[in-house]
């Protein structure tokens, strides 16, 4: 068989594959998607450099009148609190996606499993949190009067451990990679159930297991409004915060400049201008940009696992 | 094989269901806890959307003032649909969703399959890095993008139609583009993430399969056919689910940043939660918020059981549940 | 799945409960409190004046509204150690933003939260008046236990009257004071912002604006438009502030958000008087005032002087600040501040005049701008009420917490007050704390700023319904709907980017869809009767 296949490749380079022209055209089309995605990107990371009287003269623009360091020299000037705030980005996406693919991958291993009693009732279980919430004002009450969730890294992380859309797509995961006989023959091998599923499952799970660490991290390191709601102390804010917040104050005084009257202009004065949260949107996208290719990884090394011969 | 034990009476098998559905117990058991402690527990909050909330002044605290609040029946429900809007809303929210859910669908799983098909790995690696970067982006800087073009005096695209020798657009003044730039805006926002998943499945398919197809010969479009699309099968059903359980929910953030909240444009652009957002700017009551989240929901909820229904009757193994 | 759906339920009960049991014990031990403090109130009556020594130890938690602080330590520690000496009071400020404000207060006032003290006022998310009937503040003029009598006599003498009037209102426990008001701008005065170099450059003159009204600002319009090019918009406007500028209708509080859908007309000369309509509420968008006021801007609109941009409620802001700053445009609006036209020269670094349309007068919104609020949750009101009247009458105490230390925040040059740049780590919003005129004046304002600004807000007259706001929770229904459609339509129409041929009999159609006519009648039923206690 194998040398079947080597002599053929032989023969023809492009042994199952698609022909030349076809895969050129795939070539263009996503070329093209990806260049109106990364676009957007580029132009605010042109305004972040743009200078403000520039934006004022002739609005957002990808040519700007003039440059400017300033909007960058601002956010060094945020010092410490900008290196705590990368910090504690970093650190509760890293801590807060090891624990919750952890535990969506147990919650979802024992769901993707046919022979376990109670499957379809904590699918259900899950699931039905999905569609009905008790709202904003109970689950805050919850979590800090409760819980005590408050102004701690705990407080950052605990809220968003588990996600039963991230849950449901890890089962199905399972479901397409993982062969039934293959646990049937593990546990006729005498193997544990945590056992396969660590050592067996999960290794050959990897794409899998790798995408809805992405899904989480992304999630943790976008997250701003918990913090909103939970931290008042700065030394936990996250990044993704300290730009929604100087957001969020333009948008206010904005929405009711016509009440507060004159003041609002000199408020908004103090107030960090539009290219420096561009400034911060790039800031806070290139650590997170480089940090995907580390899980397309795994995402992509599905195909050489499985294609053993390849 | 089980360990035998002291006892011996208990048949092998028998044994090992039970300790396997402990086991597997035990491997739920931290995400029950949580769901019971986050999810559950607050949802005593429901009884706000019936109810007139008010500050229990003796001893104000949520429970209180929830228990010491009035009934007030359907009341908080009513101003969904005792307006004049509530067609249009309804129309627009299913629309755009209907539309998204099948366009988003098609591509997403054409760009997987290309993605899977390109043969240089660099390449579809920044492809795929690429495709994500909007999901980055808030859709605040996205409408500043969107601005940059449209913009009725310093746009990109009025300077074409000036230089041109075009009618000038005022395109936050005018609705009928309004479908289609929203289309695009989604389409470009959430294709990256869904077509992630796609690929994660589709690269856990045993190689060995379609080099077997490939000996049997069948064409690379065969191979996508009967290999590919079977492996897909059931993440597509189960975002497709997904997506009809939001089908009454509308993605706030799109809705209200990109068409700048202008006022000319909701024929095209009022959905049921930008709608219900203006609305509670003017009341500001928690129990109209709360009936509305509930509404949505439920019905989110009834079609994606219709929907799972369906699917189990045709194929089990990909339901929900 | 309904075996499933039953277990679900079972557990919710289950979890309610065991919400209930650890609420009662809570509350038990609440009550314990309450009736702890309550004893000691009447002690503290009894002895009629308290020795600080028998004031026990307290910390009060303060909800401030428009921080940008980031160090407080110095602040504090001086702070609670002059408080603890005069009441026994440790202060906890919680440095609310602008931005988190809308839901974070919102949310703590909901659920009870242990605050003593919050911002309040009539145009943000936790509003006075909305709040008041909710139960949200505490009466201060309580007849049972009038807090104010018993600790804050003086500070009620030395607020203005048009202040304590605007402060009373329809509340949960009657009608009376829910907030203690904060002495800062408190008038309304709408003006027009006068780019003058460029006035003058097409050789008219500041006063050829006073002596013309908007319906008349054509041909001054027309020349320097021609003059200026196809892309100079002459007429900056906030469509909904010209709006009410033109046709001298004022804001009522407690309508719907920023799109107002209720008129009250003033008398553009003497605002103390009754207006055109009398004291009655009308529907903005059906009097004859408002259509001339859309056909007028629709004609100014399509002449090119108003900039497209304006109609677009995300936009306008923005682009009203940048022409502002770059000087592209001749006419704007402004709601008027004192001092704000030397200011904004600055800013500019051009000449900018104001040119008022009215006096300044007070009404329901500007008297409510800035309030602060004892929570019903607040275990200790009489403290809260006895650190409100340090505040607004220690000018000691009020420019330690709304300026800094001085030496570290700021410094005292020639009577002004001039920041350091240690002020950039400790900057409260300076008008959100209370009694402004206690502080010293800031670098540039003058040693004597102060009498200005008491003779100018001093003048202004209160005008007929002050105090008034509108109470929408009988129409809640129609309100949400209305909303909506005066977003759709009002903005476009108030900037001349949609037909007012066309789209206003559209809009009033569809203002009676949804049950304007009852909100009007139930607003003038509210207004008769403010009217009628007012006057006894």
């Amino acid at each position: 068989m194998m040398n079947e296949i080597t002599v053929k490749r032989r023969g023809n380079k492009r042994l199952n594959r698609v022909s030349l022209p076809v895969e050129f055209m795939f070539h263009i089309v996503l070329g093209l998607f990806c260049l109106i995605c990364v676009i957007p990107f580029i132009f605010v990371a042109i305004i972040s450099f743009s200078s403000e009287s520039s934006i004022r003269e002739i609005g957002f623009s990808f040519q700007p009148v003039q440059w400017s360091l300033e909007a960058y020299r601002y956010v060094m000037d945020l010092g410490d609190q900008l290196w705590r705030s990368y910090f504690n980005s970093f650190f509760i996406t890293i801590v807060g996606t090891a624990l919750s693919v952890l535990m969506c991958i147990l919650y979802s291993y024992a769901l993707f499993r046919k022979d376990f009693k109670y499957r379809r009732f904590f699918t259900f279980f899950a699931f039905f949190t999905m569609m009905f919430g008790g709202g904003l004002a109970p689950t805050y009450m919850v979590c800090k009067n409760i819980l005590g969730l408050n102004d701690s890294y705990a407080a950052l992380i605990v809220p968003m451990l588990l996600n039963p859309f991230n849950i449901i797509i890890m089962r199905t995961f399972f479901q397409s990679t993982v062969p039934n006989e293959l646990i049937e023959a593990a546990a006729i091998d005498g193997s544990g159930e945590y056992n396969t599923l660590f050592k067996i499952i999960v290794p050959i799970s990897k794409p899998g297991i790798a995408t809805v660490a992405l899904l989480n991290a992304l999630a943790y390191w976008n997250e701003w409004f918990i913090a909103m709601l939970y931290i008042r102390d700065a030394k936990y804010f996250p990044l993704q915060y300290l730009l929604m917040k100087m957001q969020n104050q333009v948008d206010f005084l904005v929405r009711n400049s016509s009440v507060i009257g004159a003041e609002v202009t000199k408020i908004l004065g103090t107030l960090p201008q539009e290219s420096l949260r561009m400034a911060l949107v790039v800031l806070i996208v290139i650590p997170i940009a480089f940090a995907y290719p580390f899980f397309q990884r795994y995402i992509i090394s599905g195909l050489t696992i499985g294609s053993v011969k390849g | 094989m089980p360990k035998p034990i002291a006892t011996g009476k208990v048949t092998p098998n028998g044994f090992s269901t039970k300790k396997k559905t402990l086991l597997l117990l035990t491997m739920v058991a931290p995400g029950v806890i949580w769901l019971l402690l986050l999810r559950y527990l607050p949802m005593f909050g429901i009884v706000i959307a019936f109810k007139d909330y008010k500050i229990y002044t003796k001893d104000p605290s949520l429970f209180n003032n929830i228990m010491h609040s009035k009934w007030v029946g359907l009341k908080n429900f009513e101003f969904l649909y005792k307006t004049s809007d509530s067609l249009k809303m309804i129309k627009n929210t299913i629309g755009y969703n209907a539309l998204w859910i099948v366009l988003g669908l098609i591509i997403s799983v054409t760009f997987a399959i290309m993605l899977n098909e390109i043969s240089n790995k660099f390449v579809a690696k920044v492809h795929q890095t690429l495709m994500f970067f909007p999901y980055f982006l808030s859709w605040v800087v996205a409408s500043y993008f969107v601005l940059a073009f449209l913009d009725p005096t310093r746009g990109l695209l009025v300077h074409l139609q000036q230089s041109w020798g075009m009618d000038v657009t005022n395109w936050y003044n005018d609705n009928k583009p309004w479908p289609v730039i929203l289309t695009i805006a989604n389409l470009w926002k959430n294709i990256g993430y869904s077509t992630i998943l796609y690929l994660a499945a589709i690269t856990g398919i045993d190689a060995s399969q379609y080099e077997a197809a490939s000996i049997d010969g069948a064409s690379k479009w065969q191979q996508v056919r009967y290999v590919t699309i079977p492996h897909l099968k059931p993440m597509i059903i189960i975002l497709f689910i997904m997506n009809v359980g939001k089908i009454f929910n509308a993605d706030f953030g799109l809705f209200w940043n990109v068409p700048m909240n202008s006022g000319p444009l909701f024929p095209s652009t009022q959905v049921i939660d930008t709608y219900v957002y203006r609305a509670l700017m003017a009341t500001n009551n928690v129990g109209m918020s709360t009936a509305a989240g509930l509404l949505q929901n439920l019905v989110g909820f009834v079609c994606l059981m219709g929907a799972n229904t369906l699917v189990r009757k045709v194929d089990e193994d990909s339901s929900l549940f | 799945m309904k075996k499933v759906l039953s277990v679900i339920l079972s557990l919710m009960m289950l979890t309610m409960l065991f919400v209930g049991c650890g609420k009662k014990a809570e509350e038990t031990a609440d009550t314990g409190a309450a009736t702890d403090t309550g004893a000691k109130t009447e002690e503290a009556a009894a002895t009629e004046a308290p020795a600080k020594e028998e004031l026990a130890p307290v910390t009060l938690k303060w909800y401030l509204h428009g921080s940008n602080v980031t160090d407080d330590s110095e602040v504090l520690a001086k702070a609670n150690e002059y408080l603890k000496e005069k009441i026994n009071v440790t202060l906890e400020p919680i440095w609310g933003t602008w931005g988190d404000f809308d839901s974070n207060a919102v949310l703590a006032i909901n659920g009870g939260d242990d605050v003593d003290i919050y911002f309040t006022c009539s145009w943000s998310a936790d509003e006075y008046n909305a709040f008041a009937r909710k139960g949200a503040w505490v009466r201060l003029d309580n007849p049972d236990n009038n807090l104010i009598e018993q600790y804050a006599p003086d500070l009620w003498k030395t607020l203005p009257t048009v202040l304590t009037q605007g402060a009373t209102i329809n509340g949960s426990d009657g009608y009376g004071v829910y907030a203690v008001p904060g002495y800062k701008d408190i008038a309304t005065q709408n003006c027009w912002d006068i780019n003058v170099p460029l006035l003058e450059k097409y050789g008219y003159t500041v006063d050829d604006i006073k002596n013309a009204d908007y319906y008349s600002f054509g041909e001054i319009l027309k020349k320097v438009k021609d003059g200026e090019g196809a892309d100079f918009y002459p007429l900056l406007v906030e469509g909904n502030v010209l709006e009410r500028m033109v046709t001298n209708s004022i804001i009522v509080t407690g309508d719907a958000g920023t799109n107002n859908l209720l008129s009250y007309y003033i008398n553009p000369t003497d605002t103390a008087a009754e207006g055109p309509y009398g004291n009655k509420l009308l529907s903005k968008f059906e009097t004859p005032e408002y259509k001339k006021f859309v056909e007028k801007t629709r004609e100014y609109f399509l002449a090119g002087y108003i900039d497209p941009a304006m109609g677009n409620a995300s936009q306008a802001n923005d682009t009203r600040t940048a022409k502002q700053l770059t000087g592209e445009y001749l006419i704007g609006t402004q709601s008027y501040a004192l001092g704000y036209e030397v200011q904004a020269s600055k800013e500019r670094g051009f000449e900018v005049a104001m040119v008022p349309c009215t006096p300044p007068y007070v009404d329901t919104t500007s008297s409510q701008g800035a309030m602060m609020a004892i929570s019903t949750a607040s275990k200790n009101p009489e403290r809260a009420m006895m650190f409100l009247n340090l505040l607004n009458t220690d000018p000691y105490l009020m420019t330690l917490l709304d300026y800094g230390v001085e030496g570290v925040h700021y410094n005292m040059v020639n009577g002004e007050a001039e920041f350091t740049p240690k002020r950039d780590d400790y900057m409260p919003w300076t008008n959100g704390m209370g009694n402004v005129t206690l502080l010293p004046p800031q670098k540039g304002q003058g040693a004597d700023f102060w009498d200005g600004f008491k003779a100018y807000y001093g003048s202004a007259g209160e005008i007929p319904v002050l105090g008034f706001a509108f109470d929408g929770s009988a129409v809640e229904t129609e309100m949400g709907a209305l909303a909506n459609v005066a977003a759709e339509y009002a903005l476009a129409l108030n900037t001349g980017t949609v037909d007012p041929a066309e789209k206003l009999p559209e809009y009033i159609q569809k203002l009676k869809d949804n049950g304007i006519d009852k909100v009007v009648a139930e607003a003038n039923t509210q207004v008769d009767a403010f009217i009628a206690a007012k006057s006894k």
